[in-house]
């Protein structure tokens, strides 16, 4: 059976560099094809060399693509045009900015049909069948709809019934589930398994998380600075990753069962195509942790190690990598010591806004009901929840940046409830913050080094610089980038720049929302054992944000789950995450796809439309 | 990478240059080898330019229907001109950036009272408004002044008010607070510097404004006393003529041109080459 | 749908008084600022001390600002506008007179600026940077840094005198007569009445100022059109759109136009008042017999009943446009529908 799409010995090239290099997969029909790489590993770049939308100065060098008897990379506009939306579909990352926000569902269902030569009349049929498909709520009211009054999950249930009424032969769907709800993500994701099943149609599942593609392709492309690295089903290669890069890929990934392993600290992050140029050899040479001199110089031949598993990479750098194995935790001690934060029944309503008339325009929202919590000195306490859940509301709560509704918050024994100049200054003195998106917590008009040092400037403390370098050193940025500028950081590097800052005045509880969420694997790992060792060094505490269990799994000792703003459970992280009491718990740790590859997930009913109601 | 080689923008280089040149005249303007404006010599009256035929090489620019110098009176209307740019500008740029910086960080009843005069200033055509101020304030150009800050300090408030909206939901700003700071602090500290590039560039679009104020106003005879000479005032006098000579409507015309032109380019190279966003998308502007 | 056009316009309506009433305010005190005496601009010269105190009596001028203030308000709210010190006539009748030409100026204006404006703005958009580009770009900011009323004298000057193409006086050709007053706008009437004549006449002298109002919007029009033309080009739908195989001129007027054109939409709200403005010289240089030319022709006499009146109207007329401008945005834009 000829594969639907054949990639053989593809290059795109920038200026003379290899952005792709050399890549070689094939897609069968009905097969899942995961493409699995961080960001910058040019996982997208393959769904643009498809759609013939590469970007200025970028350009197909060598290699083919082959669908349907006809080179892809060479076809004139004409008949690509005639192939995208027909026999090749998409489904895009961001569900919610993909359609036109001015027109209804409808209208532009309607308008792809007119696309694909469909009479008018017949089309109204088509689409409710079509929504029906997706386990839409009430389709003919749905056609009259506006995609923003739609949630994503929604949303991207109708790009999935747009990829698929064409029949086509390939779809590409570039990270669908990454902007979802985790539970979002595992019916989204069932439903493309299904849809798949039921066709002979190939497709490409683009994705950064290695343990969502073990579960949900057939075979799994690991892609490196524009190489693949490693090519194989997809049970093999979660099961035994051969490739140093895979196994610390998946060694990054916090575990949901089974003991605790340090993650696989790699240095540094995946080098830009501004790097690549010097790399003529592997491009992961300089942060593999088994390279020889000669690994840098020449590229690695792919070796194939049977049963359509492929590596590229040396016998006896492989040999070093089998032996490298992930050391597991030390248990962590138990905090003592008077509780640093209390919160006891704390509230926060959102007021509604009404109109002239008394008309509801808004109708105010309870983002965090009667939450109580309890943090010692150096524990860490995770907050669960997805999107919608309060959590951070809560975080908020506790920094004063929002006032509660009802409830105390108490600091050591001070209320600092109420926004008194008194209260302010004893909660900055213990508590800090890290914030999310470090893009916006960082000044980009201040230094790395003024941005560390700013809980200083107001005192007037002196000596700047040398707090500067101590508080860089603790967080593992080198002291050369002390006069750079958020800009010309990496996100790793932000990030810890965004610890260091909270950590200048020597507070005794970080609050951290949502801190790693847009960072690469690896880096994250960087971070997270980061945030372990100050642990072990400062005795500090942490309340940690976060709607990745696993991350919570690894670094907290305990454990509240919020739905609504409630918390509707809590208590240690392995009492919890082992026995959930609570249905929502339950659910929640469901809809993560499990570390071994040979469970089934994700599970046969899992058509809750329910849940993206929301 | 560097503010200085940004700032060598083509735009700012030629706006900057010829608003220079202005300046340079009109400061200099009682040292120049220039006529009097006031003088008659009403046997030279409608004099066209020296190139034109009928002109007379003693006067280069031609003279008006009383005779006076044309040149003369360019350059003494460039210091009306210029005076009343820079000063309405600075004036409007306080009072706007100020409301503005207030009304958006703290938002609340201070916004509200803001949004609202705004909207109300909004509602009414500027050049009328300024009319009706000079009406009550009488002639003289500090009133002039005067008249533009008033009418004109919400293109900077309601600009600059909405940039101050969207920094402030920036979380450097609530990790600026975290860090301590006062809330004066963080507003001249963090969020005024955002705002720099923004309140420099309306500052240069504001004088150009001013500059066509002032011209209408002088032209109705609203502005400056009848003895300092004006741009507006010129062209109103030569608009009777226009038959005979066009000469007289054109040259200050294109004296108003050049200098508001000048001001246009300087604010549009400021932002093209202050504002980030532009630049990383490949420059829309040269 | 219309229930929701009809709330947002009673909305308007309620929020309009407010403003009004403060823009009423601050003209009058603004007027009353003026140290000569309005009685004593309306008596012939000769007349005695006891005919000023009288005539001031008269016109309630020895009252507190207050009550004068109040007084006038309430003649409003009674219709009654005051006569005009200069002309002599009820303020009412001359700005029924002004009101329908202008209104005819500034619609002309506002659809040559507006259709000139984004047709460039495409054109801007299609040339995607390179020299035409630059140079159009160029041209816009030479427009805009001349004002619409001298924009009027230069266009006077080149297709008025030196190529006598269009008139540049007065609303009709001399000897012609207005037709019979239906709406009071003289080209509707000229239409209704079936008189080409007038009507051939009112557009060739409309043509001039029309065009000089147009300038001031045509650039900016433009410039905006332009600049959310390229930022809509980079949304995900129009990515998306292209994936789905639809050809690029339905993607342009279909999803890109769309959604580009709202920003204009608010551009117009913004420049309303901007647009009335303009129309004051506008009026003074071609002799045009609408409300600008009567309020500068006001403000040089100092006709405080004109100026006060024609003012608020002013406000008025903005308000409406802004409130207009808003449905439009509401019909394109239906995410603010749901509220």
């Amino acid at each position: 059976m000829t594969a639907t799409l054949q990639i053989r010995n593809l290059t795109v090239s920038l200026r003379g560099t290899d952005v792709l290099r050399d890549l070689s997969f094939d897609v069968g029909p009905g097969k899942v094809v995961g493409l699995v790489g961080e960001s910058g590993a040019g996982k997208s770049m393959i769904g643009r060399v498809l759609a013939g939308a590469l970007p200025d100065g970028f350009a197909v060098t060598r290699g083919t693509a082959t669908f349907a008897g006809q080179d892809l990379t060479a076809l004139p506009p004409a008949a690509r045009r005639a192939l995208l939306g027909g026999r090749v579909t998409f489904i895009p990352q961001e569900p919610l900015t993909a359609l036109n926000p001015l027109l209804t569902i409808g209208d532009q269902f309607s308008e792809y049909l007119g696309r694909l030569s469909i009479p008018r009349a017949a089309r109204r049929d088509i689409i409710l069948s079509a929504l029906e498909q997706v386990d839409l709520p009430n389709p003919a009211q749905m056609i009259a709809r506006y995609p923003f009054q739609l949630s994503g999950g929604q949303n991207q249930r109708v790009l999935i019934a747009m990829a698929f009424v064409s029949d086509p032969a390939l779809v590409v769907a570039d990270e669908p589930t990454t902007a979802l709800d985790v539970s979002t993500q595992m019916s989204v994701v069932s439903l493309i398994r299904r849809f798949n099943r039921d066709s002979s149609t190939g497709l490409i599942f683009i994705t950064h998380d290695l343990r969502l593609a073990a579960h949900v392709c057939d075979e799994i492309v690991v892609l490196y600075a524009g190489e693949v690295v490693e090519r194989g089903p997809s049970s093999r290669v979660m099961a035994s990753p051969r490739h140093p890069y895979t196994r610390s890929l998946r060694g990054s990934i916090p575990e949901m069962s089974g003991p605790l392993h340090r993650l696989i600290p790699l240095a540094d992050s995946m080098p830009g195509i501004g790097a690549f140029a010097a790399m003529p050899g592997c491009r992961f040479a300089g942060r593999c942790p088994v390279a020889d001199p000669t690994c840098a110089a020449r590229p690695p031949a792919p070796m194939e190690l049977g049963e359509g598993h492929m590596v590229r990479c040396t016998p006896a750098c492989l040999e070093g990598a089998a032996a490298l194995t992930p050391e597991p935790l030390p248990p962590v001690p138990e905090p003592n010591g008077a509780p640093i934060l209390r919160i006891e029944g704390l509230s926060k309503r959102f007021a509604p806004r009404r109109g002239l008339w008394g008309q509801v325009r808004d109708p105010g929202v309870l983002a965090v009901d009667a939450a109580d919590l309890v943090v010692r000195p150096g524990e860490f306490v995770g907050v669960v929840g997805e999107s919608g859940s309060g959590k951070s509301t809560l975080a908020r709560l506790i920094m004063g940046l929002e006032t509660p509704s009802a409830g105390r918050i108490l600091v050591g024994d001070t209320d600092v409830t109420q926004a008194s100049r008194a209260a302010r200054d004893t909660r900055l003195q213990t508590l800090q913050m890290i914030f999310q998106d470090p893009q916006s917590a960082l000044n980009p008009r201040r230094s790395v080094e003024r941005l560390i040092t700013q809980g200083l400037e107001a005192s007037g403390a002196p000596d700047r610089p040398a707090r500067a370098r101590a508080l860089m050193k603790d967080t593992g940025l080198s002291a050369d980038l002390a006069r750079r500028f958020p800009s010309e950081l990496s996100g790793g590097q932000k990030q810890r720049v965004n610890i260091a800052r909270a950590l200048c005045v020597v507070p005794r509880l970080l609050v951290a929302d949502e801190i790693v969420s847009g960072l690469d694997v690896s880096v994250q790992a960087q971070i997270l054992n980061l945030l372990m060792r100050l642990r072990d060094d400062l005795g500090i505490a942490l309340v940690l944000i976060s709607h990745d269990l696993g991350v919570v799994r690894y670094l907290c000792s305990r454990v509240c789950v919020m739905q609504n703003g409630k918390i509707v459970e809590q208590g240690g992280v392995s009492d919890v995450f082992s026995n959930p009491q609570h249905a929502y718990t339950r659910a929640l740790l469901a809809a993560i796809p499990p570390d071994d590859a040979a469970d089934t997930w994700p599970p046969a009913t899992t058509k809750d439309p329910a849940h993206d109601a929301a | 990478m560097s503010v200085i080689h940004r700032l060598m923008h083509p735009r700012i280089i030629i706006g900057g240059g010829i608003v220079a040149l202005f300046a340079l005249a009109a400061l200099l303007a009682p040292v120049l080898p220039l006529r009097d404006p006031a003088s008659q010599a009403l046997l030279y009256s409608l004099l066209p330019p020296a190139w034109a035929p009928g002109g007379n090489p003693a006067y280069l620019l031609g003279t008006d229907s009383l005779g006076r110098d044309v040149l003369a009176h360019l350059v003494y209307g460039a210091r009306t001109a210029l005076y009343v740019a820079v000063l309405a500008a600075t004036g409007a740029m306080l009072l706007g950036t100020t409301l503005a910086l207030l009304a958006g960080y703290f938002g609340g009843w201070i916004d509200w009272l803001v949004a609202r005069a705004v909207d109300t200033w909004m509602s009414f055509p500027p050049v009328v408004l300024a009319l009706i101020l000079l009406v009550g304030f009488g002639a003289g150009i500090n009133n002039v002044v005067l008249a533009i800050i008033i009418v004109d300090w919400t293109r900077f408030a309601r600009v600059i008010r909405s940039e101050v909206i969207v920094i402030r939901r920036r979380d450097y700003i609530a990790a600026a607070r975290l860090s301590g700071f006062s809330h004066l602090r963080t507003l001249v500290s963090e969020v005024l510097p955002a705002t720099l590039p923004l309140i420099l560039t309306l500052f240069s679009l504001e004088m150009g404004i001013a500059v066509i104020v002032e011209a209408t106003l002088s032209f109705v005879g609203l502005s400056v006393e009848s003895n300092v000479p004006a741009w507006g005032v010129m062209i109103a006098d030569a608009r009777v003529y226009i038959y005979q000579t066009p000469w007289g409507v054109m040259l200050p015309v294109l004296a108003i041109f050049s200098l508001v032109l000048a001001f246009n380019l300087l604010g549009d190279g400021l932002r093209a080459a202050l504002d980030p966003k532009l630049r990383q998308r490949g420059g829309v502007a040269p | 749908m219309a229930l929701v056009i009809l709330r947002l316009l009673g909305w308007r309506l309620l929020v309009a008084i407010p403003t009004v009433l403060a823009v009423s305010l601050l003209v009058f005190i603004v007027l009353r600022l003026i140290p000569t005496d309005p009685a004593a601009m309306s008596l012939p010269p000769g007349a005695t001390a006891e005919d000023l105190d009288r005539l001031r009596t008269e016109m309630g001028l020895d009252l507190p600002i207050a009550s004068q203030y109040l007084i006038w308000l309430g003649d409003l709210a009674t219709g009654q506008f005051g006569t005009s010190i200069f002309f002599r006539r009820p303020v009412a009748d001359l700005v029924a007179a002004a009101l329908p030409n202008t209104l005819e100026l500034v619609i002309s204006g506002l659809v040559l600026g507006v259709s000139f404006g984004m047709a460039l703005g495409m054109v801007l958009f299609a040339l995607r940077g390179g020299m035409a580009a630059q140079m159009l770009d160029l041209a816009g900011s030479a427009i805009m840094a001349i004002p619409e009323f001298l924009w009027g004298l230069l266009l006077i000057i080149v297709l008025g005198v030196s190529i006598p193409l269009l008139p540049f006086f007065g609303r009709l050709d001399p000897g012609l007569a207005t037709p019979d007053r239906i709406t009071g706008s003289l080209m509707l009437d000229a239409v209704l009445t079936g008189n080409i004549q007038v009507l051939g006449s009112a557009l060739r002298h409309m043509a001039l100022p029309a065009m000089a109002l147009a300038m001031g919007l045509v650039p900016l029009v433009m410039r905006v059109l332009r600049a959310s033309l390229l930022d809509v080009a980079q949304e995900d739908y129009i990515r998306m759109a292209r994936l789905r195989g639809l050809s690029e001129s339905r993607i342009l007027l279909r999803h890109a136009l769309r959604n580009a054109v709202l920003p204009t939409v608010s551009l117009i709200g913004v420049q309303a008042g901007f647009m009335f403005g303009g129309t004051l010289l506008i009026e003074v240089i071609f002799g045009y017999p609408g409300l600008g030319n009567l309020m500068v022709d006001a403000v040089r006499n100092q006709d405080l009943p004109v100026i006060q009146t024609v003012a608020l109207v002013y406000c008025v007329l903005v308000l409406a446009l802004n409130a207009a401008v808003e449905v439009l945005y509401l019909t394109i834009n239906p995410r603010l529908r749901s509220t």
